[in-house]
């Protein structure tokens, strides 16, 4: 089986990168203890002594965290309760340890993981050295001497290094590398944390090496290699010759210098985005334990006196409080379909100017809130939705998940986005007038395909006998409203049902009775038509005693299989791809015709990254005989949107570029004959963007379903 | 301000042309199984051109009103919740199978029976027949003045200030009140409506009005007050025909397809 190109997309675990140290350290501790004479120590608080000064700092610091956070806290609060976020609790710290701590997703950008690990690892390990110090120092309870005090010597020199690397790492991507997306919002404070990180860790080896110099250097020199790099500079130094008082001098002002930059350091977790240090894993046990396709309920909708969210305090405290965990690392604006695209939506900048708008107009809510107990919903005079959220920027994103996907801090922006979305539509009826056509056409004709010439039952044309489902077959093959009503789709719902009836499967279909799932209205904002849609059907399903379905598109896939569930429809649902795979799988479905092609895979948003669906169609494509399939550069996880999700099927698109056609160049790229995709809509965007993008290559690349690459194995190629 | 917009419900235009069945001997559209009538594409506009006068001027209303079998409610409540204020429907089986002068006859009477109106709003023409007769029509029983196909309709001057479209321009003209105004497609799309206007619809009370509420003489309503009458109603056979032009060069066919135009006086 073909390998995919860029491979850390499925969970995976990497427990070398914590333990191979550890029991590296180990090791050395141990040998420590057996080499070593005597009792080696040091003095605490050498020659600088005043603890008065570091428990000062100490608590101007603790008081300025407890500052920060009830003050950020307070702005949380406007927002509205967030249910759920105490249920599922191991699943939880789950997500806290392998996102917030091991950092999964940070990770995904491989220079980055090793950058942020040394920093991290190291601010961790030297936090522990520094409160190991303060106990020595200050409790009854000894302990750092003998082979501990020497073993304790190396591992800090170790993790000071270690964080010098990283700073290295960094300074280098900020200041020499041509690294574009930490730069789309810099600001001071980003220069800030890394030089004062620097600092801070120069100075600490200054400073133990100025103390080697005097205390160990020439007294205990097999100490003082422990402290391995502080040792090498101590050496250096010593060449000068320095008096001990000059030294002494030096040390004492270095002190003063660490600790001032250590402390201003840590105080730059009140105001800058250093905070993620606690939001970012505390954001990974709020993050969602549900699928990412689900989009949120909104509950008696009838009873609601504004509908979606157009105003800040409308949103969730967990949707605010997940503003302040944004580092600006720009990773969702960079794989961001309509980003790229040149259209008019960032998905950092939009987080971005969420949080400023809450810091502008929250404090005045915040009081009034507390003054009269009411909303304060006029308080702000600019608009959420209009002024600081542009329309347009709403109406560009897929809900393709790629920024959630790659988010370090575990934000959610689609939900955010989908809720102003729900304001636009709902609360204010702006919406373009493509897509408004689209939702009259479904309220009025039960579908989104305005003006077509087609039937539901058209594809049936030619295929003799289809089985009306009646509750007596095992699986409804849903078609769904493309799969039926756009011509480009029904060879391919003809495929998928001559493969199922091949297979063996025992299905019927709902022609003329099958309505719109809903899923174009939830994702274009129109919440309370979604919801009327799929409780119309979900009342069919039930009558019809419908148990098991099989979609032809991943969105209705989606939307039975994680959206049904909150209006008590519970069905099991497969994709035709998973169904096919399986079939093959168990030899009720057999390739026989070679098909000699070159085949690039797209994975549809809905299916791959919302649904983690990745290796079925793959299978198929393999067991084709003659199908080679060359991966894209952005593919599994990464794949990049086809451009149609999220409604953008019914939008015209404005900006730079369309998305279809970046997406049908990447594909074009690999040279294939054709792209082979699993979603109506995809194969639309590509039926389009192909052509458009190198008209001079007519004919080279054709778009296809993976049923349709399997009926010509299947059937031989005069089946089309 | 009281504007009536006259909005008709119409067998969807969109119905996939393999399930539009007539039934010849009666010479009756036959209602497609499961595809519902709609709102005439231009009266939704005519009615957005009325919302945005009454939204121009505190204190104005809007009453929607079809003539129309019960399922025209959906029309009503459709232009309710694009913003209109109140909705009647005109029911009975007396209005059944008429033309476009009873019709007018019918809605005359509906809005002289409401009373206080200021001026009447249609679609320029009914999306299924397309006769563009019902406005001129109700002017005539009204008596008021009537401009067409306007793609422009504020407050100002003597009255109404009305754009027309002409085959090759446009033309402004004044009208005063009361007055009839049809309105064509160009004024622009109708709004989307926003759902606590829609829920609001939901709960209003569509009022009812039956021949005898109208005052109106079953002689003088649908087929028994109809004057024109439907000879055959039937779809058109469509058809292609190719004729090949025959020549042993180029030129040749092409001499021969201009002499083929040349005869049938397409050139
Ligand atoms: C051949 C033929 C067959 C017919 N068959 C039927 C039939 O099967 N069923 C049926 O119901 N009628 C039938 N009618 C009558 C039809 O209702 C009237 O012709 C129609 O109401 C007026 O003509 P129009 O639809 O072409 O309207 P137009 O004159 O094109 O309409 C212009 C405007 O008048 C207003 N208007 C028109 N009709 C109404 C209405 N009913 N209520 C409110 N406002 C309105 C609208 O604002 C519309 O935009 C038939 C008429 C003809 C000529
Ligand atoms: S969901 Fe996709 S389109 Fe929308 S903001 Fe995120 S990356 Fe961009
Ligand atoms: S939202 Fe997440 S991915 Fe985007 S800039 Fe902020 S932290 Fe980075």
């Amino acid at each position: 089986m073909l390998q995919p190109t860029n491979v850390p997309d499925r969970p995976q675990r990497r427990v070398g990168a914590w333990w191979g140290p550890a029991v590296g350290i180990s090791a050395l501790g141990f040998y420590a203890a057996v080499t070593t004479e005597g009792s080696a120590s040091r003095e605490i608080g050498y020659n600088a002594d005043h603890p008065w000064a570091v428990y000062a700092f100490m608590a101007a610091l603790v008081g300025l965290m407890g500052y920060g956070f009830v003050r950020h806290a307070g702005l949380w609060l406007i927002g509205r309760p967030t249910p759920g976020l105490l249920q599922e609790i191991p699943h939880r710290l789950r997500n806290a340890a392998r996102l917030g701590l091991a950092q999964d997703k940070v990770r995904r950008d491989r220079y980055a993981g090793i950058m942020h690990w040394c920093i991290f690892s190291s601010i961790v390990v030297l936090t522990i050295v520094t409160a190991q110090v303060a106990i020595e120092a200050d409790l009854p309870f000894k302990f750092l001497h003998g082979p501990y005090y020497l073993f304790f010597s190396f591992y800090g020199d170790l993790f000071g290094l270690i964080g010098l690397v990283g700073v290295g790492m960094a300074l280098y991507r900020r200041y020499y590398s041509d690294f574009h997306r930490i730069r789309w919002d810099e600001r001071l404070e980003d220069h800030l944390i890394i030089l004062g990180l620097g600092l801070v860790l120069l100075t600490g080896f200054l400073l133990e090496s100025a103390r080697i110099l005097v205390t160990e250097l020439h007294q205990h020199p097999d100490w003082a290699k422990w402290s391995f790099a502080s040792y090498a500079i101590a050496r250096g130094l010593d060449v000068f010759s320095f008096s001990e008082k000059q030294v002494l001098w030096l040390h004492t002002w270095v002190w003063w210098v660490h600790i001032a930059a250590a402390f201003g350091w840590l105080g730059l977790i009140v105001f800058t985005r250093l905070d993620h240090l606690f939001f970012a894993p505390i954001n990974a046990f709020f993050l969602r334990t549900d699928s990412p396709g689900r989009l949120a309920k909104i509950e008696d909708i009838e009873q609601q006196e504004v509908f979606g969210v157009g105003y800040i305090q409308d949103f969730t405290w967990k949707q605010l409080f997940e503003l302040d965990a944004c580092v600006r690392c720009g990773r969702c604006s960079e794989v961001c379909p309509a980003n790229i695209s040149g259209q008019p939506l960032s998905p950092m900048h939009l987080i971005q100017d969420l949080k400023g708008h809450l810091a502008n107009v929250g404090p005045a809510i915040q009081q009034h809130r507390h003054e009269t107990g009411e909303l304060g919903r006029e308080l702000s005079s600019v608009a959420l939705v209009g002024d600081v959220i542009k329309d347009e920027t709403l109406w560009a994103c897929r809900t393709c998940g790629a920024c959630v996907q790659e988010c370090p801090v575990m934000i959610e922006h689609v939900p955010t986005i989908v809720d102003m979305r729900r304001f636009l539509v709902m609360n204010e009826a702006r919406i373009p007038a493509t897509a408004q056509a689209a939702l009259e056409n479904l309220e009025m004709r039960g579908h989104p395909w305005r003006g077509t010439a087609l039937e539901r039952t058209t594809w049936m044309e030619g295929l003799g006998d289809v089985p009306i489902f009646d509750g007596s077959q095992e699986y409804l093959y849903w078609v769904g409203c493309s799969g039926s009503l756009v011509e480009r789709n029904l060879p391919i719902t003809k495929a998928v049902f001559r493969l199922l009836g091949e297979a063996g499967a025992s299905f019927g279909v709902l022609g003329q009775e099958e309505t719109c799932n809903g899923d174009p209205a939830r994702r274009l904002g129109n919440e309370y038509l979604f919801q009327i849609l799929a409780q119309q059907l979900i009342e069919t399903f039930k009558a019809k005693n419908v148990q098991k379905v099989i979609t032809n598109c991943p969105h209705c896939f989606n939307t039975f299989k994680n959206e049904y569930p909150q209006f008590d429809g519970h069905f099991e649902v497969l994709h035709h791809t998973e169904f096919l795979a399986g079939a093959m799988q168990s030899g009720k479905l057999v390739a026989k015709h070679t098909v000699n092609t070159t085949v690039t895979y797209h994975d549809s948003c809905y299916l791959g990254r919302l649904n983690g669906v990745y290796d079925a169609p793959r299978q198929i494509i393999n067991m084709v005989h003659g199908a080679n399939l060359t991966e894209m550069q952005r593919n599994l996880s990464k794949g990049l949107c086809c451009g149609a999700g999220g409604g953008n099927m019914w939008q015209e698109e404005v900006g730079e570029r369309r998305v279809n056609h970046v997406r049908a160049e990447e594909a074009m790229r690999t040279g294939a004959e054709s792209v082979v995709s699993n979603c109506p809509f995809c194969i639309q965007m590509f039926e389009d963007g192909v052509p458009a993008v190198h008209p001079e290559e007519e004919g080279r690349m054709k778009p296809f379903d993976v049923a349709e690459l399997l009926e010509q194995a299947v059937f031989g190629p005069a089946a089309r | 301000m009281h504007i009536v917009v006259c909005a008709k419900q119409i067998p969807d235009p969109e119905t996939p042309p393999s399930a539009f069945k007539i039934d010849a001997a009666n010479n009756k559209v036959i209602p497609a199984q499961g595809i519902a009538p709609v709102l005439s594409q231009f009266d939704g506009i005519a009615a957005e051109a009325a919302l945005r006068i009454k939204e121009a001027n505190a204190g104005s209303k809007v009453t929607v009103i079809s003539m129309g079998a019960e399922s025209a409610q959906a029309a009503i409540k459709q232009v309710l919740a694009m913003g209109a204020d109140e909705g009647v429907l005109l029911n009975d089986p007396a209005f059944e199978d008429g033309d476009s002068h009873t019709t007018a006859t019918v809605l005359a009477a509906a809005i002289k029976k409401l009373g206080n109106v200021d001026a009447v709003f249609c679609g320029r023409q009914a999306a299924d027949w397309d006769m563009g007769q019902v406005g001129l029509l109700v002017a005539e029983d009204l008596g008021w003045p009537v401009a067409i196909i306007a793609k422009g309709v504020a407050m100002g001057g003597a009255g109404l200030q009305v754009q027309r479209v002409l085959e090759n321009g446009f033309e402004s003209l004044e009208t005063p009140l009361p007055a009839v105004v049809t309105v064509s497609n160009e004024f622009g799309e109708p709004r989307y409506p926003k759902l606590p206007q829609i829920m609001a619809a939901a709960k209003k009370t569509v009022t009812n009005w039956k021949l005898g509420d109208l005052g109106l003489d079953a002689g003088a309503v649908g087929k028994a007050g109809s004057r024109l009458k439907l000879e055959k109603l039937f779809i058109p056979e469509k058809g292609g025909k190719v004729e090949l032009m025959e020549g042993d060069t180029p030129q040749a066919q092409a001499a021969a397809l201009v002499a083929r135009l040349q005869a049938d006086k397409i050139l």
